[in-house]
């Protein structure tokens, strides 16, 4: 077997018992893709199990599905599919130098993800029923939200939250009222921590910064009484208790506001605002990697290079050469590598394949 | 305030259906007649109040934006038909500031697909609801809102305008017809050619010229869409500093819904005594007007980009 035939029917195996649980199937376009992510698409399935024996009979490198709802999600060309609505989605990834570069900063994603689905819960008032996280398969993390009140919204109303989450156009300054009399030395109102949204966000984080890192606001803070007096003055929205001006203490804060949008949102390819977008489907392979998308329960546990590696009990191992340096790498808390070109070394199936398909190995006969 | 108030305000309620339907009101000469002239009022942006005292007046007032929309969908032409929703819209918007009775709102909020649940002197408004409703407008802008659990507090003020645009999003969206009476499509050509060429116009802009941004504004002039202040001036500064005359712009203008000859000349020549500078693209962006990722700094340095190699 070549080394093609090797990954497919490793991808065949696992698709064998691999679990989907795809809600409105019926209503969703599929694609799959051998020498691009998407060679071709407008495939529909009636249900899971055709969907999965397809799957093991014709195994794809990837395979996606469509965000959207439609009618007759099989018709061409798209206007005749009937989009009825379609899921919230985020793709959440990051980009760095290298191969392999990404991969050590997956946990700044994953507390990304985090953050996103406290946003989605606590500002948009989203139930965490509705909001379902998988790993992408290779550097990220994408968020599902099925909440009947957002399905039907369209593609700008859709910009407007990726906005909101990665605080585009945060104009923290209109969270202040400023005192009609003496605007330029008082604040009549400011944000207080326990507030829904930004105003909320921005007055906690503040506090914060107060607490644990007061100079960067200003040396007057370095001492604790009078940190301490504008931060349980904060706690009941205000903010006078400083010695500066209005305009110049805004101008500290301004560092501090912007961190609070999210920064690894994907807007290039603009997953979230695209109405028919196709995306990796749950619990699919991924043929850059070999890593599972896998569905996640439990997020703040989640290790992707623990459990998102396909399971193939008694499928043994293969030797590898390596075609090219690859960087030491930390996956799941184990130092692996580095290795160098022309290297050989024996890895469990799903570990060597992720050498492999990342193009750095080629499997010995 | 009685059913029949209530569907002269609100023509595209069911009160007002269920009036015409109630009275077994047929369509004739007369109400397409005053339909026509709805039409040319909504084109010449004069939406006014309702002046019927008559029962029958106002059934056949009510009849004539039923008889309106056939002429629109007989028509088929975007123009007309957004700046009917405009100035129509924009008459519901002058009823819903004088409602005294909070219910009559409530109706005519649920009518629109608009849901607001009072709290103190402000609204709270489902963020969804919010989003499809607002103006594209920085102060309408959801990130620098007052959020609650999953609601936007607006002001009443505030709430008036968005249903404004759920009016104008509803009676934009008109029925296909398939077999127009023969009233209908008279009236209709009779209409066309009253209107001189002028009302109708046409815009030629050469594509790969401008940044996507650009471009997209154009996209929404070419359809005729109401564009916000913000975006108008956006759009003229850039065009300016491209070498657009004001003549040029101004005609540019003319395709917009809501469009004044008087104020828009007004503002372009006040905006080329200014001289103002073009927006950075972080402007831009603030502004929700960025619409790709060009990393150019300022929509000035796209000139050239859009020319193929």
């Amino acid at each position: 077997m070549n080394a093609n035939e090797i990954v497919l029917s490793t991808f065949r195996k696992y698709y064998e018992d691999a679990e989907f649980d795809i809600p409105s199937i019926e209503q969703r376009e599929f694609g799959i893709g051998n020498r691009k992510k998407i060679d071709s698409r407008h495939l529909n399935f009636a249900t899971t199990a055709e969907f999965r024996s397809y799957l093991v009979s014709n195994t794809p490198l990837f395979v996606s599905f469509s965000t959207g709802y439609y009618r007759y999600p099989g018709a061409t060309p798209m206007q005749k599919k009937a989009w009825t609505g379609a899921d919230l989605v985020f793709d959440l990834d990051i980009h760095a130098e290298g191969k392999y570069g990404a991969y050590a900063l997956l946990d700044k994603v994953k507390a990304d993800a985090i953050r996103l689905m406290d946003m989605l819960k606590d500002d948009f008032g989203i139930s965490g029923k509705e909001i379902h996280v998988n790993f992408s398969g290779n550097r990220g993390y994408h968020v599902h939200v099925r909440d009947r009140s957002y399905l039907e919204i369209g593609s700008d109303e859709r910009k407007e939250i990726v906005d909101y989450i990665m605080g585009i156009g945060l104009d923290y300054r209109a969270f202040f009222e400023l005192d009609d009399k003496k605007p330029n030395d008082r604040i009549a109102r400011g944000p207080r921590p326990d507030e829904c949204g930004y105003r909320g966000r921005f007055s906690r984080a503040v506090m914060a910064e107060l607490a644990n890192d007061p100079k960067s606001i200003s040396r007057v803070f370095a001492k604790e009484e009078t940190r301490k007096r504008l931060i349980d003055g904060i706690k009941a929205g205000n903010w006078n208790s400083q010695p500066f001006k209005v305009s110049d203490f805004l101008g500290r804060l301004a560092p501090i506001a912007a961190k609070l949008g999210l920064s690894s949102v994907n807007t290039d390819a603009g997953v979230t605002q695209d109405l028919s977008k196709l995306i990796r489907v749950p619990e699919s392979v991924h043929g850059d990697t070999g890593l599972i998308a896998k569905k996640i329960s439990d997020i703040d546990k989640f290790e992707p290079f623990r459990d998102a590696m396909m399971k193939l009990p008694g499928s043994g191992s293969l030797r590898l050469r390596f075609i090219e340096d690859v960087p030491q790498l930390v996956l799941a808390g184990e130092i692996v590598g580095p290795f160098r070109k022309d290297e050989e070394k024996e890895f469990e199936k799903s570990a060597a394949l992720f050498y492999v398909l990342k193009g750095s190995a080629e499997i010995k006969e | 305030m009685d059913e029949l108030d209530f569907a002269v305000r609100y023509p595209f309620s069911p009160e007002a259906k269920a009036a015409l339907d109630s009275r077994a009101t047929q369509l004739n000469e007369s109400i397409v007649l005053m339909a026509s002239e709805r039409i040319k009022r909504a084109l010449k942006g004069e939406s006014g109040k309702s002046a019927a005292l008559h029962e029958s007046d106002k059934v056949n007032e009510i009849a004539s934006f039923a008889a309106a929309r056939m002429l629109l969908a007989f028509l088929n032409n975007r123009f007309i038909t957004n700046k009917f929703a405009v100035s129509e819209s924009k008459r519901v918007s002058a009823y819903l500031d004088s409602e005294r009775d909070e219910s009559v709102i409530t109706r005519v909020g649920h009518e629109l697909g608009f849901v607001a649940e009072k709290q103190g002197a402000s609204y709270l408004v489902p963020i969804p609801v919010y989003l499809m409703f607002c103006r594209r407008d920085p102060n309408y802008k959801l990130i620098n809102r007052e959020i609650r659990n999953g609601h936007v507090v607006v002001s009443p003020h505030e709430r008036v305008r968005l249903m404004e645009e759920a009016a104008r999003k509803r009676i934009e969206r008109v029925p296909l017809l398939k077999d127009p009476p023969k009233i209908v499509s008279d009236a209709g050509k009779r209409l066309i050619a009253e209107l001189p060429k002028s009302d109708l116009p046409q815009i030629q802009v050469k594509p790969g010229d401008y940044p996507p941004c650009i471009i997209k504004l154009l996209d929404s002039v070419k359809k005729h869409e109401n564009l916000n202040h913000q975006a108008r001036w956006f759009l003229c500064v850039y065009l300016m500093a491209a070498g657009m005359g004001d003549e040029e712009l101004v005609g540019l203008y003319s395709n917009l819904p809501d469009f004044s000859e008087r104020i828009t000349t007004y503002q372009v020549q006040h905006a080329r005594k200014k001289a103002y500078t073009v927006p950075a693209c972080a402007t831009v962006t603030t502004w929700g007007f960025c619409c790709a990722d060009c990393r150019i700094g300022s929509p000035l340095y796209w000139r050239g980009k859009g020319v193929p190699r």
